[in-house]
């Protein structure tokens, strides 16, 4: 894993060179410097740092929420910097999944209705939908909780509709900001072995942000950073 | 998106109330402007109509510009059946219209005849006929009878049975003089009018002129509705050709038409600033419940819906938003509406005595009606206005990327 140019179609994730620099009032501040990284299939990988090391940053960049400064990165072998907003919009319904640590669940939606959100995005047939959101839910852990909205649910149970609702349209990559921050340590153990299961059993990727030990105990791969770097890029498989 | 958006604007139930209330107002207010200008001035211009000339006018050419009474048309009679051919006219009416001077032996005035045929005016067609308080009317072509307005009753020492002399130019532009008897006195309350208006029997009339059998100053057209005048004049014009003129009540009562042009101008000023008022309450509405939603949106668009998608989403509360404001202002506004067109606000007596405007009659009891048109456009502005006012919000939600919206609290 991880030497550039080798095996171009076994990266999910390519970056060159990215650097992201943020205009705080009349300073300018590095979030990211010059960093170059790859993440492959099937990795589950975690980007670990104190606040303020860039994880995030890193991840809105991966996920094209957010633009470099300087630098190029490939989703799938293709430039984020060759698409445009509603290209990427697409790329991300299709292909990438997010799971954040504030559960960000559309608080009007049921937990049924927020799984299902990206898949009518993506205008899939009602039945094959109702289909694929159910099987998730259950995945997930939350069958007979699908009409619960937001509100009427514990932090855990919202995390995992967020998971369900990252992993319903099976993407490429999910990109997990702190998902086990604001859960307890049960809950927590439990969303990781849901994805850890999803990692092993279907192949999907993940790549975290965290500060939590145990997450990082169960990741194959370390990346440290710090001051917007990648410091050390440890791999345990 | 259709169902979301619905949700998205009962998130804020009170809001979303106060902003439909605030287009369902607008309702009101556009339905009695307009209803207002649609009574009003269909009331002036019928009135106006029945004052003489009619909603169409065929009289000689250059009649118009300077009325004398050397101008006449030929054959008035098949030129009515020409009009009684149209559709859109419910009846046509041969008239002499002419100046004059009316004197008795104690005092004289100068005013306006009008040649009429007794047998074809009712008071349908008539003001004069509509408004008379004394005497009857005229009994025959031929008669020595007179109808005198009540001013010129006052001004003349005249009652009914007395004899009153009018002076004239004829045909060939003679000075020429008749005698005639007070049959009957009219009050319409318009000064100009009931000082000055004297109506008298069309054949006596002629033969005083010098006119032949069946000429006369214009054929009066009442239509069923004003708003075909332009059809039924052109209609006409093409049908009887450039020997006579076809004239609408613009061109026969400039000064009516004038009066509406600005009363209407100001209308749509109004309305248009009232339009602007619900569209910024709209706009505001919109604006913070987008501000207030901006990470709501940026998850939504982490998780893949583009730019475009959530323009379509606020766009689709924004139309909504219109859809309640506009049932809402339907609600409201038909009781009004009811009771303004079947009873409506009797403003007489703080109008005086003389009702009138441009010449023409108005009614003192403030009535609305709509016609089917004016409704259209109603619920079509009110409603445009609360899409456009949608736009910005929608727009702007797009615009913000995903990061920034997502940092937002």
């Amino acid at each position: 894993m991880s030497t550039t140019e080798e095996t171009p179609h076994a990266h999910i994730v390519r970056m060159q060179a990215v650097s992201k620099l943020y205009m705080q009032g009349k300073i300018t501040v590095t979030a990211l410097d010059r960093v170059t990284l790859e993440v492959d299939e099937g990795d589950f990988a975690a980007l670990c740092g104190p606040s303020g090391s860039g994880k995030s940053t890193l991840l809105n960049l991966v996920g094209g929420l957010d633009e470099p400064s300087e630098g190029r990165i490939w989703l799938e072998n293709r430039d984020l910097a060759e698409y445009s907003r509603s290209q990427v919009a697409r790329v991300r319904r299709d292909r990438i999944g997010f799971v954040f640590q504030a559960y960000n669940l559309v608080p009007v939606m049921t937990a049924y209705e927020n799984a299902e959100f990206v898949l009518r995005l993506q205008s899939v047939p009602d039945a094959e939908r109702h289909e694929r959101v159910m099987a998730v839910l259950q995945e997930v852990g939350l069958d007979g909780l699908e009409h619960r909205r937001p509100d009427e649910m514990s932090g855990g149970q919202q995390q995992r509709v967020a998971i369900a609702r990252a992993i319903v349209t099976r993407p490429a990559i999910v990109l997990a900001d702190e998902p086990t921050a604001n859960v307890d340590s049960v809950t927590a153990d439990a969303i990781l072995d849901l994805m850890q299961k999803l990692n092993r059993e279907e192949g999907i990727t993940f790549l975290f942000s965290t500060h939590d030990q145990r997450l990082m105990a169960r990741t194959h791969r370390l990346i440290y950073m710090r001051d917007g770097r990648i410091e050390r890029d440890d791999i345990r498989r | 998106m259709i169902r979301l958006a619905w949700r998205n604007l009962w998130r804020n139930r009170r809001r979303t109330l106060i902003t439909a209330f605030s287009i369902g107002f607008g309702v009101l207010l556009a339905v009695t402007f307009t209803g207002t200008g649609d009574y009003a001035y269909t009331n002036m211009i019928d009135a106006g109509a029945s004052m003489g000339y009619g909603h169409v006018t065929i009289e000689p050419v250059g009649y118009n510009r300077t009325p004398t009474l050397d101008k006449r048309i030929g054959d008035s009679a098949a030129l009515r059946a020409d009009a009684l051919s149209q559709p859109d006219v419910r009846d046509a009416i041969v008239r002499i219209l002419g100046q004059g001077m009316f004197a008795t032996a104690s005092n004289s005035i100068g005013g306006s005849f009008l040649g009429v045929d007794p047998a074809s005016e009712t008071p349908a067609w008539s003001l004069l006929l509509r408004s008379l308080v004394r005497g009857n009317m005229l009994r025959d072509r031929d008669g020595s009878g007179v109808i005198i307005g009540s001013k010129m009753a006052d001004h003349l020492n005249l009652d009914l049975g007395k004899k009153l002399v009018y002076t004239t130019t004829d045909a060939s532009g003679e000075i020429v003089s008749e005698a005639a008897r007070v049959r009957g006195i009219f009050h319409t309350g318009i000064n100009e009018v009931d000082n000055a208006f004297v109506m008298l029997p069309i054949d006596r009339l002629r033969h005083v002129l010098g006119y032949r059998k069946g000429e006369a100053t214009m054929v009066a057209i009442m239509l069923r509705d004003q708003r075909r005048t332009r059809r039924v004049r052109d209609a006409l014009q093409h049908r009887i050709g450039t020997s006579v003129a076809v004239l609408d009540w613009r061109q026969t009562q400039p000064d009516l038409a004038g009066i509406i042009n600005i009363d209407r101008s100001s209308n749509y000023i109004s309305q248009l600033l009232i339009g602007l008022l619900i569209a910024a309450g709209i706009l505001n509405t919109l604006l913070m419940s987008v501000l207030e939603r901006t990470r709501e949106f940026g998850i939504m668009m982490a998780v893949g819906m583009s730019p475009g998608q959530l323009f379509r989403l606020i766009m689709t509360e924004s139309f909504w938003l219109a859809c309640i404001g506009l049932l809402m202002g339907t609600v409201i506004t038909a009781p009004w509406y009811w009771y303004l067109a079947t009873y409506g606000i009797d403003f007489s007596g703080s109008i005086g005595h003389d009702y009138s405007a441009g010449g023409v009659l108005i009614d003192p009891v403030f009535h609305i009606r709509l016609f089917a048109e004016s409704i259209v456009a109603i619920l079509a502005g009110l409603f445009t206005l609360a899409i456009l006012a949608g736009l910005y919000p929608a727009w702007r939600a797009g615009r913000i990327p995903p990061v920034e919206s997502l940092k937002a609290l």
